[in-house]
C-alpha cells in the first residue's frame, strides 16, 4: 500500500506518530535529551545504591550491560529504541482503525467489482461476504455459473423472474402464519420469492440472527433479505446491527492482517498490512506489541497483554499451566497471609509490600512474609527461589512435588504483581485528585503536577514486566549464569518498583512536591531496570536458556 | 410457544405413513417417536424408536432428534445422534416436525457415507458397500423389532 492511501486511514493518534517518523532530526533530538536526562538520573541512582548495595550485585549489573551491547543483532538507532523499551517490535508498522474505517474498506473492495457485476453494492457485499472475501473464488464462480450463483446466495428467486410478487410488508386479514400457526389480522413480510410469515415471526427470526454475521433469507426459501427489508420489519437502523456483524465477519475473515483490541467495550482494530516480518522477529523472540486508538496495549500475535519479557510461548505455557491449577489455592495464595509474628490473617489492601500488621505492629515483606529492616537498605532477596538440591533424593515423586513447588512458588511471585497491579490501578485513580489538589493547594501547574501520572504510568510499565518474568524465570534453567544474572535483575526492579509505589502513596500534596526529584529519580531507574530485565529476559529466549519442558 | 397446539394435533390427526409421534403426557414439548424402514432399505421392516424435543426456541431453533433404537448407519453414531443438515445450519422456521421425521426416513433411504458422523460404519460403507448393508440388515433384525 503507498503512503498517500496509507495516510487517509491514519487517525490523529496515528498521524502523529507518522509526523514523527518523518521528522527524523527533530525526533532523534528530542530522544537524545530524554536519554542524556534519563542517563544522569540513573547514574546518580546508581551511586546512591553503590554505597547501599552489595557491591557485587551492582558489577553484575556493569557486566551485564556491557554485554548486551554485544548482543544486540539489530542496528537500533534512537527512533527504535523508545519502541523497544516498551518490548515491542522496532519497525512495526500498523495502523488503528475503527469500525466504520473497516466498513469503508469493505465498500472499497466491493467499489472495484462493480463494474463487473454491475448489481447494487449491498448485492455484491453479500456476494462477497458468502465468499468469505475471497475475490478470485468469486469471480471464478461468477464466470463459470452466474445465475446459478445469484440463485444459490438468494440474490434471484429460483424461477428467475422478480416481479412476481413484492417485497415488503402488507396488512392480511384472518391470515394463517405457516411459523405460528395462528389466524389473525397482522402485517405480513414477503419476499419476491411469495412466501408470507406474519411480521412477529419475522422479528423473532431476525432476532436470533442478527449477530451470526451471515445472511438471513426467507424463511420459507433462499432468497435473501436485504438491509432495507430488516429495517422494515425491526425498526429503524436494526440493520446497523448486521453490518456490524458483517464487520466482524470481515475481521474475522483477515484475521491475519486484523486483530480487534481485546480490551472490554473496546472497538479499535489494529491493522498490520505487511505481516512477513512477524516470523523473524518471533525468532528474535520479540513480541509484536501494539497499541490501539484508546490507548490499550496489547500483543498482536496472541491477543494477550504486554508479556514481555516472556515471549507468545511462554506466556501460553504458563497461561495453561495456571489455569490447570486450583482456583482455590490461588484465592488463597494472592489474597491472606497470616502475620507472621500473632497470626493475624492478613488481606492486602495496598500497592506497596511493606505489610504493618495492625494488630502487633510487626512490619514485614509481604512476600517473603521475612523482616522488613533488611529489605529497605540492602539486597531484596525476595525473588530468589532457593534450590534445595542437598535436601532432596532424586526419587520422582519428590521430583514432582519439587516441581510442584517450584511452581507454586513462581505462580505466587506472579500472583502478587498482579493482585499489586490492581492496586496501583486503584492508586492511579486518586493521581488525579493529587494532582488537582497540588493545584489547589499549592498553585502547581496541571502540566507540572504530571510527574505524577508519568511516574504511575512507569510503575505499571514495571510491574507488568516483572509479573511476567517470573514466567520466563520459571522455564529457565537454573543453574546457567545468565538466569542468576536475569534473577538477578528481577531483584533490581522488584525493589525500584515497591520505592516507587511507596513514593506514589504520600498524599500529603506538600510532601508530594518536596520529593518530586525522588519521583524522576525513581521512575527514571524503574524505567531502566524494567529495560534491562526485558533485555536479559529476551536473551535468556534467544540462547535457548529459557524454553519450554514439555 | 404457541405453535405447538396446532401442529401437534395437525401431527396426530393426520399423520405421515410409516411414522408416528406422540407427545409425552407430562411435558408436551417430549415426543416418543417410531419411524418404520423405509422399503428397499437394509432397515425395510424395522421400527426405529425416536425421540424428538422442541427446545424453548423452537421454531426459531431446531428441535432435538436422537435415535433411541442401535442403528448401523454412516450418519448415525452410537450414542443415536444424527448428522442432518436440517438440524443444525440449514433449520428454518418454516420446517416442522413432520418435515424434519420425513428427512429422518430419507436419511434412512440413502446413506450418505461421505459426510458421516459415525466413522468406522462410514468407512465401512465406502470400502465393503454390500457388507455393510448386510451388517446394516442384521442390526435392524436384532435391534428393531415391532414390539
Amino acid at each position: 500500500m503507498d503512503l498517500g492511501n496509507n495516510e487517509m486511514f491514519l487517525s490523529n493518534d496515528m498521524l502523529h506518530e507518522k509526523q514523527g517518523h518523518n521528522s527524523l532530526i527533530e525526533d532523534n533530538i528530542i530522544t537524545s535529551i530524554n536519554n542524556s536526562r534519563r542517563g544522569s538520573l540513573v547514574t546518580q541512582d546508581s551511586e546512591f545504591e553503590l554505597d547501599d548495595a552489595l557491591l557485587t550485585g551492582s558489577d553484575l549489573d556493569y557486566d551485564y550491560e556491557d554485554e548486551l551491547d554485544d548482543m544486540i543483532v539489530l542496528p537500533i538507532t534512537n527512533a527504535k529504541r523508545k519502541q523497544i523499551n516498551e518490548g515491542g517490535v522496532p519497525n512495526l508498522e500498523y495502523e488503528c482503525l475503527t469500525t466504520k474505517d473497516i466498513f469503508n474498506r469493505m465498500l472499497e473492495r466491493v467499489n472495484h467489482l462493480q463494474p463487473i457485476f454491475s448489481l447494487p453494492l449491498e448485492d455484491i457485499i453479500i456476494l462477497m461476504q458468502h465468499y468469505d472475501w475471497n475475490e478470485e473464488r468469486l469471480l471464478e464462480k461468477w464466470t463459470d455459473k452466474m445465475d446459478d450463483l445469484l440463485t444459490e446466495i438468494g440474490l434471484i428467486h429460483e424461477n428467475g423472474n422478480l416481479t412476481v410478487n413484492e417485497r415488503g410488508v402488507a396488512l392480511k386479514e384472518d391470515f394463517e402464519c405457516g411459523i405460528c400457526c395462528e389466524v389473525k389480522s397482522v402485517e405480513v413480510f414477503s419476499l419476491e420469492c411469495g412466501h408470507e410469515y406474519c411480521i412477529e415471526c419475522y422479528r423473532r427470526y431476525i432476532q436470533g440472527r442478527l449477530h451470526s454475521g451471515n445472511i438471513i433469507t426467507c424463511m420459507g426459501c433462499s432468497v435473501a433479505l436485504k438491509n432495507e427489508d430488516i429495517d422494515e420489519i425491526m425498526g429503524y437502523e436494526s440493520s446497523n446491527k448486521l453490518m456490524y456483524s458483517s464487520i466482524k465477519s470481515f475481521v474475522s475473515k483477515h484475521h491475519r492482517n486484523y486483530k480487534w483490541c481485546p480490551y472490554t467495550d473496546c472497538k479499535c482494530i489494529i491493522h498490520l498490512d505487511d505481516t512477513s516480518s512477524l516470523s523473524e522477529y518471533s525468532r528474535l523472540h520479540y513480541s509484536p506489541f501494539v497499541k490501539c486508538n484508546a490507548l490499550h496495549r496489547f500483543c498482536f500475535s496472541c491477543g494477550f497483554e504486554i508479556h514481555a519479557p516472556a515471549d507468545c510461548d511462554i506466556t501460553n505455557a504458563w497461561i495453561k499451566k495456571a489455569r490447570k491449577e486450583s482456583e482455590n489455592l490461588n484465592w488463597v495464595l494472592s489474597n491472606t497471609k497470616e502475620c507472621p509474628k500473632c497470626s493475624v490473617n492478613i488481606e492486602k489492601d495496598g500497592g506497596c509490600n511493606h505489610m504493618v500488621c495492625s494488630s502487633c505492629k510487626y512490619e514485614f515483606c509481604w512476600i517473603c512474609e521475612g523482616e522488613w529492616a533488611p529489605h529497605g537498605k540492602s539486597f531484596y532477596q525476595c525473588t530468589l527461589y532457593k534450590n534445595e538440591d542437598g535436601k532432596y533424593n532424586k526419587s520422582s515423586s519428590q521430583e514432582a512435588n519439587k516441581l510442584m513447588k517450584k511452581y507454586t512458588f513462581y505462580y505466587r511471585m506472579f500472583n502478587e504483581h498482579e493482585v499489586s497491579a490492581k492496586l496501583d490501578w486503584k492508586l492511579g485513580q486518586t493521581v488525579g485528585i493529587k494532582v488537582k489538589s497540588l493545584q489547589e493547594k499549592i498553585g502547581v501547574s496541571w502540566i507540572e503536577g504530571q510527574f505524577l501520572a508519568e511516574s504511575l504510568r512507569t510503575l505499571n510499565e514495571g510491574r507488568t514486566a516483572l509479573k511476567w518474568s517470573f514466567a520466563v524465570a520459571f522455564y529457565s534453567d537454573p543453574s546457567h549464569n545468565l538466569t542468576k544474572i536475569f534473577v538477578d535483575n528481577q531483584a533490581l526492579l522488584s525493589k525500584a518498583v515497591e520505592d516507587l509505589s511507596e513514593l506514589l502513596q504520600i498524599k500529603d500534596p506538600e510532601l508530594i512536591m518536596r520529593r518530586k526529584p525522588d519521583f524522576y529519580n525513581k521512575a527514571g531507574y524503574v524505567q531502566n531496570r524494567t529495560n534491562a530485565l526485558m533485555e536479559c529476559g529476551r536473551d535468556l529466549l534467544c540462547k535457548g536458556i529459557c524454553k519450554l519442558t514439555d | 410457544m404457541h405453535n405447538n397446539p396446532q401442529e401437534t394435533e395437525r401431527l396426530i390427526s393426520d399423520p405421515v405413513p410409516g411414522i408416528t409421534a406422540e407427545p409425552h403426557d407430562d411435558n408436551l414439548r417430549y415426543f416418543k417417536v417410531s419411524i418404520e424402514g423405509p422399503e428397499q432399505s437394509p432397515y425395510e421392516k424395522g421400527i426405529f424408536q425416536l425421540e424428538l424435543y422442541l427446545p424453548d426456541d423452537y421454531p426459531m431453533e431446531a428441535p432435538k432428534v436422537r435415535f433411541l433404537t442401535k442403528i448401523y448407519h454412516p450418519n448415525i453414531d452410537r450414542l443415536g445422534r444424527i448428522c442432518l443438515d436440517i438440524l443444525k445450519t440449514n433449520w428454518s422456521p418454516a420446517l416442522q416436525i413432520r418435515t424434519v421425521l420425513l428427512s429422518v426416513q430419507a436419511l434412512l433411504a440413502s446413506p450418505n457415507p461421505n459426510d458421516p458422523l459415525a466413522n468406522d460404519v462410514a468407512e465401512d460403507w465406502i470400502k465393503n458397500e454390500e457388507g455393510a448393508k448386510n451388517t446394516a440388515r442384521e442390526w435392524t433384525l436384532l435391534y428393531a423389532k415391532k414390539e
